[in-house]
């Protein structure tokens, strides 16, 4: 019984966790991807 | 061009780069002198790791002669590609108007004989340190099948890992769980060549489809693998 | 490797497919049924299955345990499909769904070999034995593991994707033969746990497609995601390289 519940817990508890971690590491590949736009643009901006 | 022209060409291709590693290795003696000593080191470790007694014997030593001959092999396998890279010779090796399996056919045929000749060295070593007897024909296709799968996937991914910056870290991780049925085939028939074992399972027979599935398969993916 | 194209085409273009909305409604919507598909097999698990009568309570961890262990086995199966297509097409997409069902994959490799000792533990009170079975899962996390370290090592570019891809069809033909050689090697293998489906109550049969079809669905979430992921980094590496040739 104490298995089950410690199984039971460490999958779900896992999967969530990873889950939210891969919100966190899309959100700052985001962030760094529109940091990375700025500067293509102030590149451009510069070039005109 | 007609299929046997093919043929002799990619043969004389085979030919000429393994004679040039042969030269080398000749000249320089790295890679042999390096494995056999290691695996004459294993030996002396695994004597000591486990207490080889006369009931046990035939448990452990199989167990013992594959460990030092894959470990060996992984030691000059990692160099395949790597010395070439190293040499700079890599590039101009590429450019030349050769097929890409000629140089996997040579390089793989080259590590076959170095690891042939370092087994060949250490197998009455072997025998004499453990006292155990592993003299009968029967050894060789074991000894040959089972260096030539450890060999077919390590030369293929030498070059996936020649240009990585660990790749004496990275080459074990990724060829180690992938020859896990040669290891357990080689030391199961090398263990029922010492006790005869009523029905074991037919382990050459693995060995060979092992060893002909993953040869083909080598020789379709080794350009991927190479090309810069 | 077009990627690096010094000919000054507009680094506009290089940007724009980051600009196209991601559909999100499609993936919410999937998710949100994941969710619900979850929450109900959680309710059945624990109440409506039956207790095993040898077992115990302990049985249930297999309505967690068999979906797991069917989905590790798929991505793997993925990520090798991923990567023969891409080495035929040459279609990076094709990579990144590979690279992402790999993630996946090591996750829930790892999930299956949890939750498979701690039934072990339960049932035949040792965290583990080298059954076929058994020794096949930790193979396949090794390859996982591999194949992720390989993928780092190689960096963002087309190497890497194609020697990932080499690895992935290596690993998805030899490991049905690990099986079967350590099957060979082991000759005692305990009776198969899930045995003939028929052998089984219909409840069980029932709450185990669930628990299957629940944990499916919210594996396409988390891949879907994953593909995001892999396809945002490699889209901003790939923009950084080019102001760094542009400069």
């Amino acid at each position: 019984m104490v298995y089950m519940v410690i199984a039971y817990a460490l999958v779900w508890a896992g999967l969530f966790a990873y889950l939210a971690f891969i919100a966190l590491r899309i959100r700052a590949v985001r962030t760094e991807l529109a940091a990375v736009e700025e500067l293509v643009r102030e590149h451009e901006a510069r070039q005109e | 061009m007609s299929t046997l022209s093919t043929l002799r060409l990619l043969c004389s291709q085979v030919l000429a780069i393994l004679g040039k590693d042969i030269r080398y290795e000749l000249r320089s003696k790295q890679t042999w002198l390096g494995m056999g000593l290691f695996a004459l080191l294993v030996f002396v470790i695994f004597n000591f790791a486990f207490d080889l007694r006369v009931e046990n014997r035939a448990a452990v030593a199989p167990g013992a002669l594959w460990v030092a001959f894959v470990f060996a092999s992984l030691l000059g396998l990692g160099r395949t590609i790597a010395a070439e890279r190293e040499g700079g010779s890599l590039d101009r090796l590429l450019l030349c108007p050769v097929d890409r399996r000629a140089i996997y056919l040579a390089k793989l045929l080259g590590n076959l004989l170095f690891i042939g000749v370092v087994e060949l060295v250490a197998l009455p070593i072997f025998a004499a340190l453990f006292s155990v007897p592993l003299f009968s024909g029967e050894l060789l296709p074991i000894v040959l099948l089972g260096t030539l799968g450890v060999a077919i996937i390590g030369t293929l991914f030498s070059a996936m890992t020649a240009a990585t910056r660990a790749r004496e870290l990275l080459l074990p991780l990724l060829v180690f769980p992938l020859i896990v049925p040669v290891v357990i085939a080689a030391v199961r028939a090398t263990g029922a060549l010492m006790i005869a074992a009523p029905d074991e399972p037919p382990w050459l027979g693995l060995l060979t489809a092992f060893d002909v599935i993953f040869f083909s398969l080598a020789l379709l993916t080794f350009s991927y693998v190479i090309e810069e | 490797m077009a990627v690096i194209n010094k000919t000054g085409a507009p680094l506009q273009e290089a940007a724009a497919p980051m600009r196209r909305p991601t559909l999100p409604i499609a993936s919410l919507l999937l998710g949100a049924l994941a969710f619900v598909g979850m929450m109900i097999s959680i309710w059945v698990i624990f109440l409506y299955a039956p207790t095993d009568a040898i077992e115990g309570l302990s049985q249930r961890i297999f309505y967690f345990h068999v979906p797991v262990a069917w989905l590790a086995m798929l991505s793997f199966v993925i990520v090798a499909l991923g990567g023969a297509v891409y080495l035929w097409r040459e279609d990076e997409r094709w990579d990144w769904l590979a690279l992402a069902a790999a993630e996946a994959g090591a996750i829930f490799t790892t999930l299956t070999l949890v939750t498979g000792s701690l039934w072990g533990r339960a049932t035949w009170g040792t965290w583990w034995t080298w059954d076929a079975r058994l020794t096949t899962s930790l193979i396949l996390w090794f390859l996982y593991i591999a194949y992720l370290m390989l993928r780092s090592y190689l960096g963002k570019t087309s190497t890497s994707a194609r020697a990932g891809a080499v690895l992935a069809i290596l690993g998805v033909i030899d490991v049905p033969i690990i099986y079967e050689s350590v099957n060979w090697w082991r000759t005692l293998h305990p009776a198969a746990e899930i045995g003939t489906p028929g052998a089984l109550p219909p409840s069980v049969v029932l709450v185990l497609m669930l628990s299957l079809a629940s944990f499916t669905l919210f594996y396409c979430v988390l891949l879907i995601q994953l593909y995001q992921l892999v396809r945002l980094q490699h889209l901003t590496s790939r923009l950084r390289a080019r102001l760094q040739v542009v400069d």
